[in-house]
C-alpha cells in the first residue's frame, strides 16, 4: 500500500483483504480443531451403541443396528450403583465440608491485615503446588493408624485438606471485593461475626461457590489416586476405581470400554448441562485471578 | 466485626487449620523425615541420613524416570499452549460461535484421566479406529502399534494429554484476550496491520499474564502426570513411559519391593522439581510482564 492511497479508503480495504481468505482459512481450521476435539466423543457414543462383532468387523464402519447391550453390560461389571453411591457420598461430603471450613476461614483471613495472617494465608496457598504423591505414603500410615482406611470419613477428609488451599484462594479474593461497610452496618445493628458471616455475607458467596463446586467436583469425582490407595472395601469403592478394575483384562475392548467411560463422565455431563454457565469459570477464574 | 474480635477469628480459622496441619503439614514433614529412613513396608525404621538421596543419583531408573518426565512436561507445555492459544484467538474473532465454542473444546477437561485412557487406548489400539482411519485414507504405511513402541508410547499420552488440555488452556488465553483493551485492538486493525504482525506486535505481548497462567499450570500438571501412563501403558513398553509418580507408586504401593522410603525419597525429588521449574518459570514469564 503506497502513501497515496486516499486515507478514506484504507480501512474498509484493509478489512476486506485480511477478512477474506485469511479468515475462510482460520474458519477451516478451528472447524477441524473442534471436530479434532469432538470427534472422540461422537466416535465413543456411536461405538457403544453398536453390536460388538460389528465392531470388530468394522471400527469405523457407519452403525446399521444399535443395541444397548454394551452399556447394561457394562453397567454391571463395573458395578455402576455401588460406585456411584460410594462416588456420590466421597463428593458430596467433601464439596460440604471445604465450602463450609473454607469460607470460615478465608473470612478472617480477608479481613485481618496483621503480617501473622499473610502467613497463614500464605502457607495454606503453597500446598497446592505440593505433589500428592510427596504427601500420600505418610497419609497412609496416618489414616491406618486413625483407623481411617476403608472409611467415607478418611477419604472425605483427605480430599477436604488436599482442597482446603483452592477453596481459600477462591474465598479470599472474593471477601476482599465485599465491602466492609456491610459487615459495619451490621455491627452498628447488633449483629456479633458469626450471625453477620451467616446471615449477611454467606448467601453473597453463592456465585464464588458455584464456581468452587464445579472444580472441586472435578477433581473429586475424577480422581483415582486416593481411593484407589486407601479404600480396599468393595462397598466403598468409587466409580472410577471400579473403571479401572477393567484395566488388564479387557484393555482394548472398545465395546465395554467406551461404555464404561460414557457411564463414568454421564452425571458430570448431565449436572453440568444444568450449571453450563459455571463450567468455563470455574475452570479459568482460580487460574485467571492469581 | 471480626477484626475486633481475635478469639472468634481464631475459632473461624480452627477447623481449616487443625485439618490442614493433620492432613497436608504433618504427612509433608513426616514424608521429609521418612526419606531419612529405611523403612520397608511402613514400618518402624532407622535414621540413614542421606543415604536414600545419595542412591538417587546412581539409579539409572530414577534418573531415566526424570528424563521422561521433563521430556513430557517440555513438549506439552509447549504444544498444549500453542495450541490453545490459537483455538483462543480464533474464537475472540468470532465472536458468535464464542460461547458455544468454548463451551464445546472444554468437554475432554471433563472427563477423567482414567475415562479419557479408555477411549484413548482404544483408538490408538493396532486394530483400532486411528490406523483403520489411516487405511481408509489411503495411509497404510503410517499405521503403526502407538501404545506399543518404546519411541512412540510417550508421544501417544503426549496427544491424549493435549487433547484434554489444549479447551483449557484455550479457556485462559480466551480470559485474557477479553482482558485486552478493545480500543488497541481496534487501533491495529485500522492502521491495516496483517494478521500475523498484529499477533505478534500487539495481542502476543498483551497476552504475557495469560501465558505466565497457562503454562505454570500446565508445567505443574504435567510434571505430576500419573493417570495417563498408569492407565494406558502402566510405565511401558520397556519403561519408556515410567514417569516420576509412576516409580513412586510402585515403590511405595507395588507390594512386596520394601521401598516405602526410598519411594518418598523420589516424591521429595518430584517436590524440589514441581518447585522449582514451577518457580523459576513463573518467576522469568512475571519479570516478562513487567518488562512490557
Amino acid at each position: 500500500m503506497t502513501n497515496t492511497t486516499p486515507n478514506t479508503a484504507r480501512p474498509a480495504r484493509s478489512r476486506r483483504v485480511r477478512r477474506g481468505p485469511l479468515s475462510l482459512i482460520g474458519d477451516v481450521v478451528l472447524g477441524l480443531v473442534v471436530v479434532l476435539i469432538f470427534a472422540p466423543f461422537a466416535y465413543t457414543i456411536v461405538t457403544s451403541l453398536r453390536p460388538p462383532s460389528d465392531v470388530v468387523k468394522d471400527p469405523l464402519g457407519w452403525p446399521t443396528s444399535l443395541t444397548i447391550d454394551n452399556i447394561t453390560s457394562a453397567y454391571s461389571k463395573i458395578n455402576y450403583t455401588q460406585g456411584l453411591l460410594s462416588s456420590t457420598i466421597d463428593l458430596v461430603g467433601s464439596l460440604i465440608l471445604t465450602i463450609v471450613i473454607g469460607s470460615l476461614a478465608a473470612y478472617p483471613l480477608a479481613r485481618i491485615s496483621r503480617s501473622w495472617a499473610t502467613w497463614v494465608y500464605r502457607i495454606f496457598i503453597a500446598g497446592s503446588t505440593v505433589p500428592i504423591f510427596v504427601l500420600i505414603a505418610p497419609l497412609y500410615l496416618l489414616l491406618r493408624d486413625a483407623g481411617l482406611l476403608n472409611s467415607y470419613a478418611g477419604v472425605i477428609l483427605t480430599y477436604t485438606a488436599l482442597n482446603l488451599p483452592v477453596a481459600i484462594f477462591f474465598y479470599t479474593s472474593f471477601f476482599r471485593q465485599i465491602p466492609i461497610e456491610l459487615e459495619e452496618a451490621a455491627a452498628i445493628d447488633g449483629s456479633g461475626p458469626i450471625r453477620t458471616f451467616f446471615v449477611v455475607l454467606f448467601p453473597l458467596l453463592r456465585p464464588v461457590t458455584a464456581t468452587l463446586a464445579t472444580f472441586l467436583t472435578l477433581a473429586v469425582w475424577n480422581d483415582l489416586l486416593v481411593p484407589l490407595v486407601f479404600v480396599q472395601d468393595p462397598s466403598l469403592k468409587t466409580v472410577m476405581v471400579n473403571a479401572y478394575s477393567l484395566v488388564g483384562s479387557y484393555t482394548l475392548d472398545p465395546s465395554l470400554l467406551f461404555p464404561a467411560a460414557l457411564l463414568g463422565v454421564a452425571p458430570l455431563l448431565i449436572s453440568f448441562a444444568f450449571l453450563q454457565r459455571y463450567i468455563v469459570s470455574g475452570l479459568t477464574m482460580g487460574a485467571v485471578k492469581s | 466485626m471480626i477484626t475486633r474480635r481475635p478469639l472468634v477469628a481464631v475459632a473461624f480459622m480452627a477447623p481449616a487449620v487443625a485439618l490442614y496441619l493433620i492432613l497436608v503439614v504433618y504427612p509433608l514433614v513426616q514424608g521429609l523425615i521418612l526419606s531419612t529412613t529405611d523403612s520397608k513396608i511402613g514400618n518402624a525404621a532407622d535414621f540413614v541420613g542421606l543415604k536414600n538421596y545419595a542412591a538417587l543419583a546412581n539409579d539409572s531408573d530414577v534418573i531415566r524416570a526424570l528424563g521422561v518426565t521433563i521430556a513430557y512436561a517440555v513438549v506439552v507445555v509447549i504444544a498444549q499452549n500453542a495450541v490453545g492459544l490459537a483455538l483462543a484467538r480464533a474464537l475472540f474473532m468470532r465472536p458468535r460461535i464464542r460461547q458455544l465454542g468454548s463451551t464445546l473444546i472444554l468437554l475432554p477437561t471433563l472427563m477423567s484421566a482414567v475415562m479419557a485412557a479408555f477411549v484413548w487406548n482404544s483408538l490408538l489400539a493396532p486394530d483400532g479406529a486411528i490406523n483403520a482411519l489411516l487405511k481408509a485414507l489411503g495411509l497404510g504405511t503410517l499405521t503403526h502399534v502407538w501404545l506399543g513402541d518404546p519411541s512412540t508410547a510417550l508421544w501417544a499420552i503426549a496427544v491424549v494429554n493435549i487433547w484434554m488440555f489444549a479447551g483449557y488452556s484455550a479457556a485462559i488465553f480466551l480470559a485474557g484476550y477479553m482482558n485486552l483493551p478493545a480500543e488497541l485492538i481496534d487501533a491495529s486493525s485500522v492502521d491495516g496491520a496483517s494478521g500475523w504482525r498484529r499477533f505478534t506486535a500487539v495481542e502476543w505481548p498483551l497476552l504475557a499474564p495469560a501465558t505466565t497462567v497457562g503454562v505454570t499450570l500446565s508445567l505443574i500438571g504435567s510434571l505430576k502426570v500419573f493417570e495417563l501412563p498408569f492407565v494406558m501403558t502402566n510405565g511401558g513398553p520397556a519403561g519408556s513411559t515410567t514417569t516420576l509418580t509412576m516409580v513412586i507408586y510402585v515403590k511405595i504401593f507395588g507390594g512386596g519391593h520394601g521401598g516405602f522410603a526410598y519411594g518418598a525419597t523420589i516424591a521429595v525429588l518430584l517436590l524440589v522439581i514441581v518447585v522449582v521449574f514451577a518457580g523459576v518459570t513463573q518467576a522469568l514469564l512475571r519479570r516478562r510482564e513487567e518488562r512490557i
